[in-house]
């Protein structure tokens, strides 16, 4: 089942457009993954599907709705779980209050504090302490965590593994790998082919604000060199 | 003695407005300069309840809901319709907003001051260490700590303060959460004006009511809020103290000296510590 789709977005920042006529679509219990260079536009196409950017022409559709004029809010009460880049942890909150505060909305389902203490012990002894007192892996953690918590059926990740130590990619990769297991779609932004490889079934290749090339993990690998040049610096 | 009375009836007032302040500026980004005009509002409607049904109480309950809920319609009706334009845009609203309501307050309640008497059980007062303490003042220092505790406990400690608190550092990752962040900053907006006329009307048997009462104390409260740190409301029940505590002293012992006083910190903190005397790295509110 289609779960989410931008069809024909145009996406623009005052005046400079940022997005030409992008159609995306992600099917349920899939891993998707958007790969660009820095610039891209592949942040952008997140906030697009979170409705942090409104499309001036284009539509978002939701399980075959249009949600188009929807609010990042009511996107958020629907099911769509957003890690941003720089994970942006509320800094005046505890970490505690960081995963509360997913819980406000009333998602309820598989995911729970103890869950998330259970997956990511760090967070639990580190509770009570202010978020930006984290380490850049612990905020991600925490950051993966608080989307968690909002119980979401399409989670939004923006370059979760960026700046992250090698152990800690493996042990994020191994833990997104068990979410989508247990049905949770995922659509994932990366600017090198090393996560996206391991996790993703389909694998959209974004190079400026437009779609260049799109197919299965597999086609990409046939692909290997094109793709690299589209999306090497 | 009673200069500690003075001063910390004075400093708990001041704190009630800067609260409000300090946390519409950390939510909405907006400096309210209509927050004395709604200190004033508090006043004025606060005698029209204690005129109407002789009771104090009544007025220090309505008095400021029914402010509140004209401070929900100014957020409503205007300001949210400016939050995408430029800063001065809301400076220039929230300025506007003292001469409509000061014009409102002189079509309604005239150009005389009016008075609002004491409440009967704080009429006497009260002998402590040796001096007569009016024991209204006292009231004034208890009803003001438990406001402030009771704030406290709110944003620091209560799912709305958590919202609050989220809101106002990321609003836009809130609102990926689920928040509504429009109505937060309404609700915030109000809970100022709440403040601010709960400031008034506890203020209404100490002082005339009059059109210029919110003019005079909205300058103290941006000295305390800029004191204290813009957006931190720790800092602001701190700067309160100083304040409240300095211009009680002032007033004793040298009452011309009371504004020199006052602006000599104010400049004292700018020089030194531009962002406040008692500024942390995060925002607490």
């Amino acid at each position: 089942m289609k779960l989410l789709a931008l069809e024909s977005c145009n996406v623009t920042y005052g005046k400079a457009q940022a997005l030409h006529s992008v159609s995306i679509e992600v099917a349920q219990g899939e891993v998707v993954s958007l790969i660009g260079r820095n610039g891209a536009g592949k942040s952008t196409i997140l906030k697009t599907i979170i409705g942090l950017k409104q499309p001036v022409s284009g539509r978002r559709v939701w399980k075959g709705d249009d949600v188009t004029a929807r609010l990042p809010n009511q996107l958020g009460r629907l099911g769509i779980g957003y890690v941003p880049e720089d994970r942006r942890i509320f800094d005046n909150l505890t970490v505690h209050e960081n995963l509360r505060i997913a819980t406000v909305m009333g998602r309820t389902g598989a995911w729970t504090e103890t869950r998330i203490f259970e997956m990511f012990p760090v967070l639990l002894d580190r509770a009570s302490q202010a978020g930006n007192t984290l380490s850049g892996g612990e905020q991600q953690m925490l950051a993966i965590s608080r989307a968690l918590l909002t119980n979401p059926e399409l989670l939004l990740l923006d370059e979760p593994t960026e700046g992250l130590a090698p152990l800690i990619v493996d042990e994020l990769v191994d833990s997104m790998r068990r979410i989508n297991e247990e049905g949770m779609t995922l659509l994932l932004v990366e600017q090198n082919l090393r996560v996206p490889m391991k996790l993703a079934h389909r694998q959209y290749v974004v190079d400026n604000g437009t779609v260049q090339w799109s197919g299965t993990t597999a086609d990409l690998l046939a692909n290997r060199e094109e793709i690299e040049k589209l999306i090497s610096v | 003695m009673s200069i500690i009375v003075i001063g910390l009836s004075l400093s708990f007032l001041l704190f009630l407005l800067a609260a409000g302040l300090t946390l519409i500026f950390g939510m909405l980004g907006v400096i309210n300069f209509a927050h004395g005009a709604l200190y004033m509002l508090g006043a004025f409607v606060g005698y029209q309840i204690v005129h109407m049904t002789g009771s104090f109480w009544l007025g220090l309950l309505f008095a400021p809901l029914i402010v509140a809920c004209v401070g929900a319609l100014i957020e409503i009706l205007a300001l949210k319709q400016v939050y995408d334009r430029d800063h001065i845009f809301q400076l220039l609203l929230t300025f506007g907003f003292i001469l409509v309501i000061d014009d409102a307050t002189k079509m309604i309640w005239g150009f005389d001051y009016k008075q609002v008497p004491t409440p009967e059980i704080f009429m006497a007062p009260i002998s402590m260490f040796g001096s007569q303490i009016p024991s209204y003042r006292l009231f004034v220092i208890g009803f003001g700590a438990a406001v402030s505790l009771a704030l406290f406990l709110l944003l620091d400690r209560s799912k709305w303060g958590m919202i609050i608190r989220a809101a106002s550092s990321d609003p836009e990752m809130a609102q990926t959460l689920g928040v509504n962040v429009n109505r937060v900053r309404t609700g915030v907006f109000a809970l100022g004006a709440y403040l601010a006329a709960l400031g008034g009307v506890v203020s209404a048997p100490l002082v005339p009511i009059e059109l210029g009462m919110g003019f005079s104390v909205i300058i103290d409260c941006f000295v305390v809020v800029i004191i204290g740190g813009l957006g931190n409301i720790r800092g602001a029940i701190l700067a309160s103290l100083l304040l409240g505590m300095t211009r009680a002293a002032g007033y004793t012992y040298a009452t011309e000296w009371v504004e020199l006083l006052t602006f000599a910190l104010l400049i004292g903190t700018l020089m030194f510590r531009p962002a406040g005397l008692f500024s942390t790295k995060g925002r607490s509110a």
